[in-house]
């Protein structure tokens, strides 16, 4: 076929202009081998044959309460699992405050993961169920919801569920046939939810250890199907049945999974309302330094943390970052969960990911296992049934903060304490999962293997792979993730045994959300342990947008500039990049030492919730209300370990 | 004999039924005052009630704690409908209302659609069974940052070529670094939509198959498409989606039934709905 080969030829030498590298001479055609190095195999005929790793990421949500939990239920919320999971599949749904609600895109997938303790209390409550309306307690909770005091009474449930004062006679417990009605209802709405290939529907719920109100909490994931999940019933934190122990939550996953054959996972999240005991060192169950077996199971029952949510940004703190210009980002760090407790600066340390990070480095050491080795999600945590968190469709954290003109100026929370208020609410995130196929077993997998990565809205694709012999050229090829599948491990990996006198490469991509803003920069975050036992950060700004410079002292970049109109809440991308990619070498490296990096794309300057809202109701925001943010990616990091 | 056949006959005709029959019941309960009977099944219902709870039968003793207590429910029940106390009680007149409504619901479960009603339901709701068009497609992108003002030029050249190259060439080269796959096989429209947005999707939809088109942009850039394969989306046969039209035929004769129940109901009331003297209702935009 020689027409076909003279094609050939004159394509590569137009595109070779294209892609900005030496222009190659012209005709007459270069000799059969030089054409063989130019094609150094023919692809299959099939071009979709030979992909075995994942092309695709899937976007979704690990995080949902519905009126199955209490608290969501209290505040107002009254769509089901079911609505849930249509409204994540792109269907309009009736929000309960009545306005209609659809998101831009579809999610393609959901966990509903209701709070397991008080499991479907709440309809109870609101239908005056017989027994809990012959309860004093239970009563005076249904008369408050019922004469519109929903909210008073939602806080008066919680603090009461945290003091434990809640009647016996009326609280649900597992064994109990409310319980399990209340069960198999969740899983029968995640079953006919699950279209494999479409949309994955996971049966999930959440372990809500909430001791003096430091959040521990934990959302567990089934890979299963009803057939197993049915078989048990969700594990709560209330004894005797239950535990608000960590350690008795991962032996009752053990027990699940000996029993069933199945598989579930944990995820924790909202280290920043833990006060210090979400990545402990001394753990506060017993007050001593947490143990190798400790280490172990945490390592392999909790591979991914839920980093970004409505709740706040958990990924780095300006206190434990001074030098990080980006780390005030979306922060609650006023008290633990319910403000009983103030923040002290000595917690944040065992509140946020990177410092954890930092610390499972340090700890692997003593105790031969890091058990901080974990991949980042974002997912909403949103009690209204609606995982909607665009910044331009933000339907709030509760029902009662679904859109209206006084949602953002009303206190969300308020103690002797501290107030936290309305507009503090973060419109974050989403989990990104690198998956062959969408299906529980292959998303579950993919979790697992920590090919995931966190965002805090935004659809943005982001690729990272490390490894030994990366070049500039796998930058320029068309298809990056070839190379990097076939050069190195993508996010989540592991690298060992550096070969004499290397340093590890990264290829790093993004391409932006195609209804999104443009990228603005992409960097690499490495934490390391040195020689001493002591652990450090630094920041690298690895490609970026323009033609900016770094600042010759601090090698920073300088910003990529704002295009944010506030009273008309839009941006342009005007600057930016729609895609940004790059080989990155660590100019630091040291072999004896362990590390880790992790990527953060920063999108541009972009209007935040609160100028969407301030536009649509026509009102004036008070002046300390941000209105924009660069919205952003964190992925699953790869570590270097050195070898034995 | 056709109006035998019409499901929503058998709705109101067992509806009918029903309300009487309960109406009859019930009015034969209340309409002895001044006697509160304790039947049979009543007991039954107090000890079968206790040993869900208890997981034993009640003793004797225990039995009549229950019956006296059944006896003081009841006695206080009549008189408390007696003085209106379920009038203006939010709690009672809801748990009413969604009785009544369940009862309608019910219905709706024994009624048994044929394959004729399915069929005629299936035609009426086309778009709600339709499945969706999918592509079989190629694509390879431009990055307009890297081209400027020389796009266009350079996509004409790039598609003059692929022209000339057809379906067999190799793209593993051409076009600029991207990270989304050049080929897709059986995507549907609304996953095209989810994958490069709304633009690329009308875009395509718009390219004939078979040979390179230039020209179709997305939120990333330009692409030049290669459709091997359309296959339209199509309307499935019953027999293919049976079940999934029989549960969507019920919950529209739900909806019917409910709206019926409530038509009928109002049937002899007028409505009156007072107007506040001024709007001071907020807007809602």
């Amino acid at each position: 076929m020689p027409p076909l080969k003279t094609t050939r030829i004159a394509l590569v030498l137009f595109l070779s202009t294209l892609g900005n590298s030496p222009v190659v001479a012209q005709e007459p055609s270069p000799p059969e081998q030089q054409l063989e190095s130019v094609f150094p195999k023919k692809p299959p005929y099939s071009p979709y044959a030979n992909r075995h790793f994942p092309e695709r990421v899937y976007w979704g949500d690990t995080h949902l309460h519905t009126s199955f939990s209490m608290d969501a239920g209290a505040f107002g919320c009254r769509l089901v699992p079911r609505d849930a999971y249509l409204f994540a599949k792109g269907k309009e749904v009736t929000a309960s405050s009545g306005q209609q609600v659809r998101l831009a895109r579809p999610l393609d997938f959901l966990v509903v993961a209701d709070h397991s303790d008080g499991f479907g209390f709440f309809p109870l409550i609101f239908n005056g169920d017989p027994k809990v309306m012959a309860d004093p307690q239970g009563r005076r909770w249904n008369e408050m919801i019922m004469s519109g005091q929903g909210a008073a009474a939602a806080i008066d449930i919680i603090t009461s569920f945290g003091k434990g004062t809640i009647s016996k006679a009326i609280f649900p417990v597992p064994g109990t046939a409310s319980y399990q009605g209340a069960w198999e209802e969740v899983i029968k709405a995640a079953e006919d939810a699950n279209e494999p290939g479409r949309f994955t529907a996971f049966i999930g719920f959440e372990w809500t250890s909430n001791t003096g109100g430091n959040n521990l909490h934990r959302n567990i994931l089934f890979r299963d199907n009803a057939s197993k999940a049915s078989m048990v019933e969700p594990y709560t934190t209330q004894k005797p049945s239950g535990s608000d122990n960590p350690r008795d939550l991962w032996k009752w996953m053990a027990a699940y999974e000996e029993k069933t054959g199945g598989q579930v996972l944990a995820i924790a999240h909202n280290g920043n309302l833990s006060n210090g005991r979400m990545f402990p060192i001394i753990e506060s169950f017993t007050g001593k330094p947490i143990d190798r077996e400790y280490a172990e199971t945490r390592a392999q029952r909790e591979r991914i943390y839920e980093v970004t949510q409505i709740k706040g940004d958990g990924e780095a703190h300006p206190f434990l970052s001074p030098n990080d210009e980006f780390a005030n980002y979306e922060r609650w760090d006023k008290g633990n969960l319910d403000l009983t407790v103030k923040k002290k600066p000595e917690m944040l340390e065992f509140e946020y990911a990177r410092s954890a990070l930092r610390n499972g480095l340090k700890l692997e050491q003593e105790l031969g296992v890091n058990p901080y080795k974990f991949g980042m999600i974002g997912s909403t945590d949103a009690h209204t049934g609606l995982a909607a968190i665009d910044e331009d469709n933000f339907w709030g954290k509760v029902s009662a903060s679904e859109p209206s003109p006084d949602r953002a100026t009303h206190a969300f929370l308020k103690t002797e304490n501290a107030t936290i208020m309305g507009w503090e609410q973060t419109a974050s995130g989403y989990a990104g999962v690198w998956s062959t196929d969408n299906t529980r077993e292959a998303l579950f997998d993919a979790m697992q293997r920590k090919e995931v990565y966190a965002t805090t809205g935004p659809r943005m694709i982001v690729r990272f792979f490390g490894g030994w012999n990366f070049d500039a050229n796998d930058a320029n090829t068309r298809n990056p993730a070839v190379a990097g599948y076939a050069k190195g491990v993508p996010m989540g990996g592991d690298l060992s045994n550096a070969p004499a006198s290397k340093s590890p490469t990264f290829l790093v991509a993004a391409l932006k959300d195609p209804i999104g803003a443009n990228l603005d920069r992409i960097q690499i975050i490495k934490g390391w342990l040195d020689a001493k036992g002591e652990t450090h950060e630094q920041i690298y700004d690895v490609v970026w947008s323009g033609e900016r410079k770094p600042d010759s002292k601090t090698g920073k970049v300088p910003q990529v500039g704002d295009t944010v109109d506030v009273p008309n809440a839009t941006y342009t991308n005007t600057i930016g990049s729609s895609e940004l990619i790059k080989v990155w070498k660590d100019p630091q490296f040291d072999p004896s030492q362990r590390a880790f990096y992790y990527v953060r794309v920063l999108e541009i300057p972009t209007p935040r919730w609160t100028a969407y809202d301030a536009k649509y109701f026509g009102i004036q925001m008070p002046p300390e209300v941000p209105m924009k943010g660069q919205e952003r990616a964190y992925t699953s990091p790869i570590w270097y370990t050195p070898g034995k | 004999m056709k109006l035998l056949r019409e499901p929503l006959l058998h709705f109101l005709l067992l509806g009918a039924a029903i309300f009487v029959t309960f109406s009859l019941l019930s009015r034969h309960k209340v309409d002895k005052p001044g006697e509160i009977v304790v039947t049979q099944g009543t007991l039954e219902n107090l000890v079968t009630g206790f040993t869900r709870t208890w997981q034993r039968p009640p003793t004797q003793e225990e039995l009549r704690g229950l019956t006296t207590d059944y006896v003081r429910e009841e006695v206080a029940y009549r008189r408390a409908v007696a003085m209106g106390l379920d009038r203006d009680d939010t709690i009672v007149r809801r748990r009413l209302r969604q009785k009544l409504e369940f009862l309608s619901d019910d219905l709706s479960d024994r009624v048994m659609p044929t394959d004729a009603d399915l069929q005629g339901f299936l035609q009426s709701h086309v778009d709600n069974f339709k499945t969706e068009t999918t592509f079989t497609f190629r694509q390879i992108y431009l990055n307009p940052q890297l081209h400027g003002t020389n796009l266009h030029r350079d996509e004409t050249r790039l598609l003059a070529d692929l022209h000339r190259a057809g379906r067999q060439s190799d793209l593993t080269s051409l076009g600029d670094p991207f990270l989304l796959p050049q080929s897709f096989q059986d995507i549907s429209l609304s996953e095209v939509k989810k994958v490069f947005g709304d633009q690329f999707a009308s875009g395509l939809s718009a390219v004939a198959s078979g040979r390179w088109q230039a020209g179709v942009a997305s939120g990333y850039g330009v692409h030049v498409v290669y459709v091997v394969q359309r296959n339209e989306g199509r309307l499935p046969s019953l027999t293919e989606i049976h079940d999934e039209v029989r549960r969507q035929w019920l919950d529209a004769k739900r909806g019917e039934a409910t709206d019926k129940l409530y038509q009928t109901l109002l049937k002899g009331y007028t409505i009156r709905i007072e107007q506040p003297e001024e709007k001071k209702v907020a807007q809602v935009r």
